[in-house]
């Protein structure tokens, strides 16, 4: 228990739409634990519950059902508050403050000492590489660098957990990789990072744990190589005809996936059970050199597809994989 | 605690600085002073009293609308622009986040009257008109006044929209101010339109003690170029506007206390 940044037990949150009083379940009991020191990633389609669940977590929306600490403290509550960074989703900030500004305004809110704001301010600022803007306001902050100010301003406090509600979102790739880099900064720091994306790239990449969420349900929560199903789902083979025509192509392909001919080179996937052998013997007898051959395992993109099209089924609602 | 209200409220006072509408209202209440000075020309030897007039005339008028058009939005636009979902997840109480916004509008507004009350003073001056005691008591009665009708916008705000919010607040400010008015016109009325009225005049803010000038109090005509109202009367009507301030603030904390910020 001492070690759980995250703890939650079936947490539930109901609407009611505002004329029709229909009841709308955003959140249906979920229960996951994140512990200290992890790097947790959360994903699910649109509409999930994703950003409801982050809300739930930092005290904006309170939960119908259901319980929730934040580093032993219940969420909402001021201690939990003290000791968390939060970036919320698509951030939006008063446009007339600069940088320096928002981030004294954040660590006024914290109780920080002036000589300690200013401080945390100017490290961070540069740490994000926003040194050069640090005198204009807000609006004229392009997204990528409003969200490296809402970062700023999240990390004010110094938090022993840092809560970031899609923060690639919108951010190009260099932008991106400056994030999941600052991700594992934090982490190596000793801090647990919990982030939403719908970059399954990143949470691939980054996370110690990942939850699946889909309809207010989670579908899945453990490591990303613990999720994945271990089992051989093909074989990806990459040939190269140099004296192609078309015809070998199309007697190749036959029965393979993700067929695809760019110049001369062919590439595609073969069902787990074919004869990788006889294939290539066939590709070579057309002419064809093997460029590369390599197993195809289940990725958490393949997993995340097959749970969001599981959770459609009434039969699949509620199974929650270890 | 102080220093989170504290920063609220400066935050607050720096984005209401920067509504340009309230620069068009300054140059309203000036211009406003300049038809008084007009005014005063033309009447009988009576310009002082033109002045004076119109310039807490312009106060109220202008003064309350300021509180209205400012409680209104600044509150509702942290919600709808979700500005707050950063500041509330930070260790602040709500009521502490409602009180801030509070007192940074209670700021502005209170250099607005300032900057009005100045103007009018410096009109006087030009005219020769010697300043009075019951000038300055009037004064202090409309920055009162104003507090108090952005306490009642903010109350509004908590739970309604801003088109709706400013309806209620500016209903409830022109009911509050005609209350005596409403109350003497109704006796004669029938019992419902009487006790409905009677209800009405209950439950809204009193703001018609803070512009007493031209009435009459416990049988005297109470004039701001006369006989004026003491400091204690003044004293009690300001404390009977704090009364309805915490009131009110404290009704939007416990609404804001119970949102969902989706």
């Amino acid at each position: 228990m001492a070690d759980l940044a995250i703890d939650v037990h079936a947490l539930t949150k109901t609407y009611r739409t505002p004329f029709t009083r229909k009841k709308v379940e955003a959140l249906r009991g979920i229960s996951f634990a994140v512990e200290r020191g992890h790097i947790f990633g959360f994903v699910g389609p649109n509409g999930a519950g994703k950003t409801t669940t982050i809300r739930t977590l930092m005290g904006l929306i309170r939960p119908s059902a259901g319980t929730a600490t934040l580093l032993g403290h219940p969420v909402g509550s001021r201690a939990a508050r003290a000791r968390v960074g939060f970036l919320p989703e698509s951030p939006y900030f008063y446009d007339y403050l600069d940088v320096g500004e928002l981030c004294d305004l954040a660590g006024r809110l914290f109780g920080l000492p002036h000589a300690l704001r200013k401080r945390r301010a100017d490290a961070l600022i540069d740490k994000l590489g926003l040194g050069r803007a640090r005198g204009q306001p807000l609006k004229k902050f392009s997204k990528g660098m409003l969200q490296r100010a809402g970062l700023a301003q999240a990390l004010m406090n110094d938090p022993e957990l840092v809560v970031l509600d899609e923060p690639m979102s919108g951010l190009d790739p260099i932008g991106r990789k400056e994030v999941r880099d600052l991700i594992l900064e934090l982490r190596d720091q000793g801090k647990t990072v919990v982030f939403s994306t719908h970059i399954l790239a990143d949470v691939e990449a980054i996370t110690d744990r990942v939850a699946i969420i889909v309809r207010g349900q989670l579908q899945a929560v453990g490591t990303p190589a613990d999720l994945v199903s271990p089992s051989l789902q093909g074989v990806d083979i990459t040939v190269r005809f140099p004296d192609a025509t078309g015809e070998p192509t199309a007697a190749l392909a036959d029965g393979a996936q993700r067929v695809r001919r760019v110049g001369d080179e062919l590439s595609l996937t073969l069902p787990a059970d074919a004869d990788v052998d006889a294939w290539l013997a066939r590709a070579r007898t057309a002419g064809a050199k093997v460029v590369a051959v390599a197993p195809r395992h289940e990725t958490l993109e393949d997993l995340f597809v097959r749970r969001v099209a599981g959770a459609d089924q009434p039969a699949a609602a509620g199974q929650v994989a270890p | 605690m102080t220093g989170r209200i504290w920063a609220i409220a400066l935050n607050t006072f720096r984005e209401a600085a920067r509504i340009r509408v309230l620069y068009g209202i300054g140059v309203l209440v000036l211009g406003s002073n300049l038809l008084a000075l007009v005014l005063g020309q033309l009447s009988l030897n009576e310009p002082g009293r033109v002045a004076r007039d119109v310039g807490l005339a312009g106060i109220s008028l202008f003064g309350s609308l300021t509180a209205i058009l400012l409680g209104v939005f600044l509150l509702y636009t942290e919600v709808a622009r979700r500005t707050i979902h950063a500041i509330i997840t930070k260790p602040i109480s709500r009521w502490e986040f409602v009180v801030g916004k509070y007192l940074g509008m209670a700021v502005v507004l209170s250099v607005l009257v300032a900057v009005f009350g100045l103007a009018m003073v410096a009109m006087l001056a030009l005219q020769g008109t010697g300043l009075s005691s019951g000038l300055g008591k009037a004064l202090v009665l409309s920055w009162f006044e104003v507090l108090t009708v952005a306490a009642i916008a903010i109350f509004f705000s908590s739970f309604s929209t801003p088109f709706l919010s400013g309806i209620f607040a500016l209903a409830t400010w022109v009911i509050g101010r005609l209350a005596p008015d409403l109350a003497a016109t109704t006796q004669q009325a029938s019992p419902v339109i009487r006790i409905t009225t009677r209800i009405a005049l209950e439950i809204v803010p009193d703001v018609h003690l803070f512009a007493v000038s031209g009435r009459s109090l416990d049988g005297a005509a109470v004039s701001v170029h006369g006989d004026f109202v003491p400091w204690s009367y003044v004293a009690l009507a300001c404390g009977h506007g704090l009364g309805w301030i915490i009131a009110l603030i404290a009704f939007a904390a416990v609404v804001f206390h119970r949102r969902d910020f989706v």
